[in-house]
């Protein structure tokens, strides 16, 4: 379907304008910030004299416009900071050079992905199916003690913030039962074994707290559902209970639980920052969480970006699987 | 003329309308380009099947949407253009009763409050004993000028409705589907009202109903629509005897009647109405006319007087001859 | 009246709800015979549509049902729901209101077809769906094989009803529930689709139960008429008993007040005053008394004392639940 191409392709140009501004709202936001980050490059003892130099060096020295078209420049051309031996390269696409780091901000993020990707794309699995089912069940014993329980399990799960419910599995399956890795990443290429082992933690922390929202939007969802005329239609056709609900009335809630998924999924993956500094993990929210600190516009402004790509990236995701799901949407 | 209460001139409304986010907006003719003019002491029957824009029609009539074409009307002064302000003067005219009672009162105010809500958009601050009065035209007594919606029947609600709309004493009341959310034993109550408020307040009506039989009930004059247009349009009698427009015969032969036993010469037709969104081409109904010939194809037939009558017209090639000439 | 497919005896339903029980149904009869259309009529509240999804087994568990339902002698209440449900789609079917909101949005139309079918028929899907589109095509869906592929919101009202109809006959059901068949429908497609009812059960010898709050539509297909009035019969009969005959005040009133499209309008309608009660406002007496014109003419009894169905004498299987023994247009 050519239309659907056409969409996208419109959706992306779209996406662009909006990173464009995003990118130089972040410049204008960290240039209006009265601190120096050559201050920090120049070290100590800092001369007025190195300062200098370290500023002609980032380019700090030039007006604040004429470095962001700098950076806009390098994503297509590629930039070199300095000259002769000294001189450092930053290839296209250059997102941007972190001094503090000494390396490009795309290796950065690419470096630190994967650590995000897999405690994200973890978690959301879990959460998922967590959510979703116990939605289910909540439903399905509307107003019965079970239904009570996942109330009570999404409320706990919504109220409770992640550090808390973390550093307590970290106490209590790390260090009393002694059960699982407290910290630490292994690449899932190297084992994936060990690449699980050491994550199941904070996947299951990340999917307790995320699948609160789930049950309680599949809970409400299944019940309207329910109530639907076409679910009295199955039953009259002689389906069975479970053929009802999984075939006839999940349908209709995946849609909302899926925009959901995807924007949270979307979201997650441009940094768990609070589940990775509990599990000391070096991923994406960890990275962006150093960079402000240090004053990394470089870092900051390419993990914003890429965030926010995520994101955009997502919300185009989910129209288009919900055109998939829909047929209303697809076949309009 | 000072007794044209309403008039409406190659009125056309059209709307947009979006599928998936990647389709192109169509529109749809919701009504396209109708003349129609209401007089006063007269009730004007729009009936039509569902996609016919009778409803859109009304309400581009009171001025609740804006004609997308065309010229609205009312009591002489033309109001196509007026909006806000200057409307208010108008909609003492001109008012509307809706389908849904349920729907159109609000559950949080109080009888007495829906009452005064016209005055007050007026700047006026209503007595007590006028939303009595009110209510007591419509059959309802003081006693529930405290009450709230729910506490009503679906018949009580729709009479709370009118007396809303009587509220500014207007010459002409626009009822969509007034009766067709209620029972048949209430329905039959709110049509007598109707019929007793028109006597008493010298009312006229415009009153949209796809329930044919509603509509015979009540109106002198009937305009029936089909695809955003009047095809046949004249006085009651005449329309219902002898229809000259093969779609209003086909839907009158549709209605079942209450006589088991009688059977009637029906024509069935086949298929749906066509879609608004893409109309075809010439006589809106040929697709389904059992009369259709190449000719209808090519222009829209106008309204032109039938059956040597002057106030009976159809739009159509091949409109029935009188009634009289049939039995030959 | 040949041998009954479907009894119902004493059918009484009753919802407990947090405002205490309310009576639905509060004992009613009725039985339909292969091919005969049984026609129920009555206005909001009456308990016609309960009634239908009592026989179906398809109430909320808040519903009690007692009494008796048989199909071919064979009592369905308190059946367990597995056996219940092989009886559903298969001996009994149903067609509602409004098949938009009855069919399933995210599937096609040849699949919610072929499901019906799939459920009471160990048959591969390929076989199933055949069975679809025949079902389609006999149901006048003009190019069914390719129309089968789309979505229930690609198809007009009255193609939907029709794939309804399919989907409600494809087992071949010995009992065909209309719920207001034809209620969401133009006049036109109206028309179509009550000609397509009768014609399928005339082919099938399918007993129909017509559930409508429309007189006219009721006079041209009902054999026998059963009139709803807060739960209870107020009157059973023929479709000619009623409309020529009518026996009970509210029948005749409601004939008198439905406005009619084949003859001049009367100067006034005739009506009943008031509304219908709303479920469990029943009291003793009769439910209809007060808004009875004749209530005057019988007394006290109309309030004191439940008229039960009694037949009218010289009239057949004709009866009324009313304790004025005249026909009410003979007083």
């Amino acid at each position: 379907m050519p239309d659907l191409v056409w969409f996208i392709v419109r959706r992306l140009f779209a996406a662009l304008i909006v990173m464009l501004a995003l990118s130089l709202a972040v410049y204008l936001v960290f240039y209006a910030i009265p601190a120096d980050p050559a201050h920090l490059a120049c070290g100590k003892p800092c001369t007025p004299d190195r300062l200098e130099q370290a500023r002609h060096f980032m380019q700090l020295d030039q007006s604040t416009l004429q470095q962001y078209l700098n950076f806009l420049k390098g994503i297509v051309a590629g930039r070199t900071f300095g000259d002769g031996a000294a001189a450092v390269h930053c290839n296209a696409p250059c997102f941007g050079y972190s001094f503090p780091l000494a390396r490009p901000v795309t290796t950065l993020i690419m470096d630190r992905l994967p650590i995000t990707a897999s405690i994200a794309l973890g978690a959301a699995v879990l959460w998922l199916l967590l959510g979703v089912s116990l939605g289910v069940i909540a439903a399905l014993n509307r107003g019965r003690i079970l239904d009570r329980l996942a109330v009570g399990v999404a409320l706990l799960g919504v109220s409770t913030p992640s550090f808390l419910l973390g550093l307590l599995a970290i106490l209590v399956f790390g260090f009393w039962l002694n059960m699982v890795p407290v910290n630490g990443y292994v690449p899932l290429t190297e084992s994936p074994v060990d690449w699980a082992w050491h994550l199941i933690t904070p996947w299951i922390v990340l999917a307790i707290l995320q699948a609160a929202s789930y049950i309680r939007l599949t809970r409400s969802q299944m019940l309207e559902e329910l109530n639907l005329d076409y679910i009295t239609t199955a039953r009259a056709k002689g389906a069975g209970e479970l053929r009802v609900v999984v075939t006839h009335g999940l349908r209709g809630v995946l849609v909302p639980v899926i925009t959901l998924f995807g924007l949270d999924l979307g979201g997650l993956l441009g940094g768990a920052i609070l589940t990775e500094k509990v599990f000391s993990m070096q991923g994406l929210g960890d990275l962006l969480i150093s960079a402000v600190g240090q004053l990394d516009v470089a870092v900051v402004v390419g993990v914003t970006l890429f965030s926010a790509f995520l994101i955009i990236l997502a919300n185009l995701v989910v129209d288009v699987v919900h055109g998939v799901l829909d047929p209303r949407v697809s076949h309009g | 003329m000072s007794d044209e209460l309403l008039n409406l001139k190659d009125v056309k409304k059209y709307f947009g309308l979006r599928g998936a986010p990647w389709r192109k907006a169509q529109s749809v003719r919701a009504v396209d380009g109708v003349n129609l003019v209401v007089r006063k002491g007269e009730t004007v029957g729009l009936v039509g099947e569902s996609g016919s824009g009778k409803s859109t029609l009304a309400r581009v009539a009171t001025r609740l949407l804006d004609p997308t074409q065309g010229r609205v009307e009312i009591g002489g002064t033309d109001v196509t253009r007026l909006r806000g302000r200057r409307l208010r003067p108008i909609r003492r005219q001109i008012q509307m009763v809706f389908q849904d009672p349920q729907a159109s009162l609000n559950p949080r105010q109080s009888v007495g409050t829906i009452l005064s809500t016209p005055y007050r958009a007026q700047g006026i601050r209503p007595t007590r004993a006028q939303l009595v009065e009110l209510l007591e035209q419509v059959g309802l007594a003081e006693q529930h000028l405290e009450r709230y919606p729910h506490e009503f029947s679906g018949g009580q609600r729709q009479r709370i409705g009118i007396a809303r709309a009587l509220a500014m004493k207007p010459g002409l009341l626009v009822c969509d589907e007034p009766v067709s959310a209620l029972d048949v034993s209430v329905q039959a109550q709110v049509l007598n009202l109707l019929a007793d408020l028109r006597d008493e307040l010298g009312l006229s009506y415009v009153l949209v109903a796809h329930d044919l039989a509603v509509v015979r009930q009540v109106a002198d004059r009937i305009a029936v629509m089909y695809l955003g247009t009047i095809v046949e349009e004249g006085p009651a009698a005449q329309v219902y005897e002898a229809p000259a427009h093969p779609y209003t015969k086909a839907l009158l032969s549709a209605v079942p009647v209450p006589e088991p036993g009688v059977s009637r010469d029906r024509i069935v037709l086949t298929g749906d109405v066509p879609t608004p969104i893409n109309p075809p081409s010439g006589c809106p109904f040929r697709t389904r006319c059992y009369k259709a010939e190449d000719v209808c194809a090519t222009e829209r037939p106008v309204l032109e007087p039938v059956q040597g009558s002057t106030e009976h017209r159809a739009a159509c090639y091949f409109p029935e001859p009188p009634t009289s000439e049939r039995k030959q | 009246m040949a041998e009954p497919v479907l009894e119902v005896h004493d059918l009484h339903v009753t919802f407990s709800t947090e405002g205490g029980l309310v009576p639905a149904v509060d004992g009613i009869d009725f039985a339909v015979a292969p091919g005969e259309t049984l026609a129920i009529v009555g206005e909001s509240g009456s308990g016609k549509s309960v009634s239908s999804a009592a026989v179906m087994g398809l109430l909320p568990s808040n519903a009690d049902v007692t009494g008796e339902v048989l199909l071919d002698g064979r009592e369905l209440i308190g059946l367990p729901n597995d056996e219940l449900r092989k009886i559903r789609g298969n001996d009994i079917a149903m067609v509602f209101q409004d098949a938009l909101s009855a069919l399933n949005p995210y599937y096609s139309v040849g699949w919610q077809v072929a499901e019906a079918y799939r459920l009471h028929h160990d048959v591969s899907k390929k076989k199933a769906h055949q069975r679809a589109i025949e079902m389609l095509d006999k149901v006048g869906i003009p190019d069914a094989a390719r129309r089968a592929d789309g979505y229930p919101h690609e198809f007009s009202g009255g193609m939907r009803q029709r794939v309804v109809i399919a989907m409600a006959l494809v087992n071949d059901p010995r009992v065909l529930i209309a719920d207001e068949p034809t209620t969401a429908l133009d006049v036109t497609v109206q028309a179509q689709i009550m000609q397509l009812l009768e014609d399928v059960q005339a082919e099938f010898g399918t007993a129909m139960v017509l559930i409508s709050h429309d007189l006219g539509v009721v006079a041209e297909v009902a054999d026998d008429v059963l009139v709803m009035y807060a739960g209870r019969a107020a009157e059973r009969g023929t479709v000619r008993d009623l409309f020529y005959r009518a026996a009970h005040p509210y029948s005749l009133g409601l004939l008198g007040a439905m406005p009619r499209v084949d003859v001049p309008p009367k100067l006034r309608l005739t009506t009943i005053p008031g509304s219908p009660p709303t479920p469990g406002s029943i009291t003793t007496g009769c439910a209809f008394q007060p808004r009875c014109a004749y209530t005057d003419r019988v007394g006290e009894r109309c309030i004191t004392e439940r008229p039960e169905l009694t037949p009218r004498p010289g009239e057949g299987d004709h009866e009324a639940a009313c304790h004025l023994g005249r026909r009410p247009s003979d007083v």
